[in-house]
């Protein structure tokens, strides 16, 4: 992993800098609303799961009260996150090669390369990502990025309740280690 | 593209749905999806060393982005069409969800966009944070009838905005915030340049693309 043909063939991939990428997603998010409305996300998860359940044969979308609001349809904000794939993919694959990997090396530092108990932290992790932000009514996307853009005081209420509890969490999780 | 498609019809997820805003709103995906992935957004290192206050670039990222987007968005809805939505207040739900999705977002590393990115680029984890959404937001549905009358219907303000209580147009109160914001990312990103800060972090500014 350490070798220098693949320290070469990384270092074509620099980084966007902060301030270009932030420019860039203001005037995205601009674009955004002046076409169909503002950049959300997590609304898609609800979306995608009345199709899994459909697929599945359940009933779960037709009866249940919170997918009774929740769009059955493709929609613009639909495509947005499937854009996003397509997007991420793109840049990944021009600027050098995937990514591939299960294991993030910063993990590895604090708990072990151990692919069962990363992935159960992911899963874990996105559980709760999610749970959180239908109950809030939006993710780092719709309620902060878009939301607080807006002005919503919702997204300003968001944005403190989760950098207050994700940086308590993660401060916890590393708390034995300095780098 | 066809397999998918032929799926997605037997779903019944195709119907009725408007051209343009399929092909605008992937286009529109595809630009956010690859500023996230070039700015490192999508990497598990840049999320979690932000949450533990040892980078900031991701939190200068965001609030730049809400800064430019609020200017630009309420200079659109003053000279023309901007389709705001203002998200509804009900304070015990936005705080409970908050402090649930903060205590994912340094679990996981990723957020509900970033992990479709960070799954995108070949990250086996991050696909494993999305399916593991899935099954959040399907539990948050099923505990919905419960959880609303506790924590959505009382203190709910509807959709409420900044420039509602002041009572002002939003125009100014976005340029006051865009200054706010960029003073404060300003100052975040004198933090950040700190020689003790530096050490270590960019011996190899490439390392954490793979992380």
């Amino acid at each position: 992993m350490n070798g220098h043909l693949e320290d070469s063939s990384r270092r074509q991939q620099r980084w966007m800098s902060w301030v270009y990428g932030g420019i860039l997603l203001g005037l995205l998010n601009t674009f955004a609303i002046a076409t169909y409305g503002a950049l959300g996300v997590s609304r898609n998860y609800a979306v995608a799961d009345g199709w899994l359940s459909g697929l599945l044969g359940l009933d779960f979308a037709s009866t249940n009260s919170y997918m009774s609001g929740i769009p059955s349809a493709i929609d613009w904000l639909f495509m947005v996150s499937v854009g996003m794939v397509i997007g991420g993919f793109l840049a990944t694959v021009i600027k050098g090669k995937l990514n591939v990997r299960s294991v993030p090396r910063l993990w590895v530092s604090r708990f072990g390369d151990s692919k069962p108990k990363r992935f159960a932290a992911a899963f874990a992790g996105g559980f709760l990502l999610l749970f959180g932000a239908r109950l809030a009514g939006g993710c780092t996307s719709g309620l902060v990025l878009s939301g607080i853009a807006q002005l919503a005081l919702a997204g300003f209420i968001f944005a403190i309740a989760i950098m207050a509890s994700g940086i308590v969490t993660a401060r916890f999780l590393y708390r034995r280690q300095s780098s | 593209m066809i397999a998918p498609l032929a799926i997605a019809a037997q779903a019944g997820i195709v119907g009725g749905t408007d051209a343009r805003a399929v092909i605008i709103g992937l286009l529109t995906g595809i630009a956010f999806g690859a500023i996230l992935q070039r700015t490192g957004a999508s990497s598990y290192h840049m999320i979690v060393n932000m949450l533990r206050l040892k980078d900031l670039t991701i939190m200068k990222l965001l609030f730049l982005g809400i800064a430019v987007g609020s200017v630009g968005m309420y200079v659109v809805n003053a000279v023309g069409v901007a389709h705001i939505g203002i998200a509804p207040v009900y304070l015990l739900g936005i705080a409970a969800g908050g402090l649930v999705f903060g205590v994912g977002w340094a679990l996981a590393g990723y957020c509900p966009g970033t992990a479709l990115v960070a799954m995108s680029e070949g990250k086996a984890d991050a696909a494993i944070t999305v399916l593991g959404g899935l099954a959040g937001a399907a539990t948050l549905a099923v505990s919905w009838d419960y959880l609303k009358p506790v924590l959505v219907d009382p203190l709910n303000y509807g959709g409420k905005s900044l420039n509602d209580v002041l009572g002002v147009n939003p125009l100014p109160v976005a340029l006051v915030l865009a200054a706010v914001l960029i003073a404060f990312v300003i100052y975040l990103d004198r933090i950040d340049s700190r020689p003790e800060r530096q050490a270590g972090k960019r011996l190899d500014p490439t390392a954490h693309l793979e992380l």
